[in-house]
């Protein structure tokens, strides 16, 4: 049994857009999106939104919903996402190593057969959807294998064909161009302005405390059941190497001084990090106001 | 621009009032939603009942209540459901999915409820998956008093209750949490799905903090942008409070006035019915008719807001007593209510006058005079075209 966390990144779009607007800012970068929802949101808004970050099956789904203006799935391209295409090969056993400990033998085939599928779609944005749709399977099955009997069984081609078909809805154009890159955040800070930053900080040590949820399905698009975040990070800013706290101080300063390039920055935080995040804004930049509309959601908002 | 009379003091006249103008609203919200009469109130009471069962902290309790009654608010000048819509379904849809987040934002502007308020109208459709919006929360991201407000809506727009308790049950691990579902339907066991009508906690309010007479003037002015008629309500409301004051009325009749003009058009809100049709010819008077009973209703069980009712349901009435729903004549209509549907039909005589070539116009003041003794009482006709003049 797999153990899933109590509590998750609250990030508020709509909220963010509200900041936006209140200061006239037309585009926005988020050099650590993580699941880029929220830049879905600015997308459809009007905002032109530029994400990265270092797991790639992120950046994938960005592709589809960042990304793609137009892209969705017909029905016969879903039913050859979420079932076996006779005649085509399938490695059904590359996810063996999950059966009895994550998943049941029949779901670890199904895991098989998405991985070839997927990779077979027409476009970026076609695979950017299925691979969300399908993410949120996955999350249903290690939430069924905690709670078996509070949650109903669901033929796993009907789940999947109910959330790729959930996903697509969120496919909106917004007139700009908008993009999604796999890279480190100084690479993305670097390579990509505009007129606001957002910027999440990961806490120390984040990548031991991942949600299960999300490096597994990594590991499930890298097609390796032994993946480790450690290793993906291995070269990153948060990787081991700000482990400890000085180095994860310089870090966080790093990023701040390079954001000193951009007119707005947001720096999504909350209550319990509060103390340790707020200097070093503060320190980076002259003006900065603090919105806290809630504990699980501060906003330290930096301007020129 | 005071809508109400000074209250002398009294801190519960205030209290009252102000319960009443978030209660409307909250009514306001539902017709422009497309939602049934009393559906707030029943989902405020729901939801009190249900964040219980999910253990919601007690200090939320009052806000979740509030926020239940204000849950579709922000329906009111959403482009997807505006008079005059004509989006794509794809992109109506998309457009109705910041309801909630418009909702918060007016919430958030009333000082006088409970700060968290906002917040669980807000993320009252978010789904423990990630699938819901505006903002896609997942997990334990959604605050358990938003959930409490989802699973309330989901029971009241059940057909039967059981219906919901199915569809909960069925969607756990997916729109709701495992654990929610679970209180939820030991909840429904428990109560039958069935609690105590609503109350509004007033306990919790804080009126020195909102004005019920402002509250009332933003709500007519979201109303008018929603319907495509800017500023209506306002220009109503001066051309028949200084009608009134030339007519003699008491203080009581044009403070009842007052909140008529600034309510009538929310009757006006469940209608897709547009009516470009002259306001002086009879077709469509069912239609005007039917808007004004369900203006009334709006007001009626609202007790500082009541005396309003019987001029808005009467604002179709004429005065040879040929008009509708009642075929009341004379002086068994309401003064204010003479005074309302005359000082609507010069706005917009005025407004429709205004945009047509000079050369071809009669003025608002001769259509309506031509009007006087069959329509609209000679008296009232005079007083307008006066504080029109006066106005102008």
């Amino acid at each position: 049994m797999i153990e899933l966390h109590e509590r998750t990144r609250r990030i508020s779009p709509t909220r963010i857009h509200e900041i936006l607007l209140r200061y006239g800012a037309k585009s926005l970068v988020d050099p650590f999106m993580g699941l880029p929802t929220h830049l879905n949101y600015l997308k459809r808004h009007g905002i032109a939104v530029h994400g990265g970050d270092v797991l790639e099956w992120f950046v994938r789904v960005g592709e589809g919903i960042v990304v793609n203006d137009l892209t969705i799935l017909r029905d016969h391209e879903v039913a050859e996402i979420v079932e076996m295409i006779p005649g085509r090969i399938y490695a059904l056993d590359l996810f063996k190593a999950w059966e009895g400990v994550f998943f049941t033998e029949e779901q670890c085939v199904y895991l098989g057969v998405w991985f070839d599928n997927v990779r077979n779609l027409r476009s970026d944005g076609q695979t950017g959807l299925a691979i969300l749709g399908l993410w949120r399977v996955f999350c249903y099955w290690l939430e069924k294998a905690q709670q078996p009997d509070e949650m109903p069984d669901l033929p796993p081609s009907e789940l999947a064909w109910y959330y790729i078909r959930q996903t697509e809805r969120w496919v909106a154009s917004n007139m700009r161009r908008n993009t999604v890159r796999q890279s480190d955040v100084m690479q993305t800070l670097e390579r990509q302005r505009a007129d606001a930053l957002l910027f999440a900080p990961p806490p120390r040590n984040a990548l031991h405390h991942a949600d299960p949820r999300i490096w597994m399905w990594e590991a499930w698009w890298q097609g390796n059941p032994y993946f480790t975040l450690e290793h993906a990070y291995r070269d990153t800013l948060f990787g081991a190497r700000s482990n400890d706290p000085a180095a994860y101080q310089r870090s966080l300063a790093g990023i701040l001084s390079e954001a000193g390039e951009f007119p707005l920055l947001i720096v999504a935080t909350n209550e319990a990090r509060l103390a340790e995040i707020e200097p070093l804004v503060r320190n980076a930049r002259a003006k900065v106001e603090c919105y806290a509309p809630n504990d699980s959601e501060i906003y330290l908002i930096a301007t020129t | 621009m005071a809508l109400f009379q000074e209250a002398d003091g009294d801190p519960r006249v205030a209290l009252d009032r102000l319960a009443d103008v978030l209660s409307y609203y909250g009514a306001v919200g539902d017709a422009a939603a497309g939602l049934a009469f009393g559906f707030s109130l029943r989902k405020a009471a729901f939801a009190r009942s249900i964040a219980v069962a999910l253990d919601v902290d007690e200090r939320l309790l009052d806000a979740v209540s509030i926020a239940g009654l204000m849950h579709s608010v922000g329906a009111l000048g959403n482009p997807a459901l505006l008079r005059d819509s004509d989006l794509p379904e794809r992109l109506a849809t998309m457009e109705r999915w910041d309801i909630p987040a418009s909702g918060a934002r007016v919430c958030a502007a009333i000082g006088a409820i409970p700060e968290a308020t906002a917040d669980i109208v807000r993320w009252q459709s978010e789904a423990w998956d990630g699938t819901g919006f505006p903002d896609q929360l997942r997990w334990n991201g959604i605050p358990v008093s938003s959930v409490a407000l989802a699973l309330a809506d989901r029971l009241v727009r059940a057909t039967e209750p059981e219906e919901a308790l199915a569809s909960v049950a069925e969607e756990a691990g997916r729109t709701y949490a495992p654990a929610h579902a679970r209180a939820f339907m030991l909840w429904f066991h428990r109560t039958g799905a069935e609690t105590e009508s609503f109350s509004f906690p007033r306990a919790v309010l804080h009126p020195e903090l909102s004005d019920p007479g402002d509250l009332m003037l933003d709500i007519a002015d979201r109303i008018d942008r929603h319907l495509g008629v800017p500023g209506r309500a306002r220009n109503v409301l001066r051309l028949a409070e200084a009608s009134a004051r030339i007519l003699g009325c008491s203080a009581a009749e044009i403070e009842a006035l007052r909140i008529a003009t600034v309510a009538f058009g929310a009757g006006e809100l469940h209608d897709t019915f547009e009516s470009t049709l002259d306001p002086l010819v009879r077709l469509g008077l069912e239609r005007r008719a039917e808007q004004a009973r369900e203006g009334a209703r709006l007001l009626e069980n609202l007790p500082t807001l009541a005396a309003a009712a019987p001029l808005v349901a009467a604002r179709a009435e004429w005065f040879d007593g040929t008009g509708k729903p009642s075929g009341l004549g004379r002086d068994a209509i309401p003064i204010g209510a003479r005074i309302l549907a005359t000082a609507i039909a010069y706005d917009a005589l005025d407004i429709d006058t205004r945009a047509r070539p000079a050369a071809r116009r009669a003025t608002a003041g001769e259509r309506l005079d031509g009007a006087a003794g069959t329509h609209f009482d000679p008296r009232v006709v005079t007083a307008v075209l006066q504080a029109a003049k006066a106005h102008a």
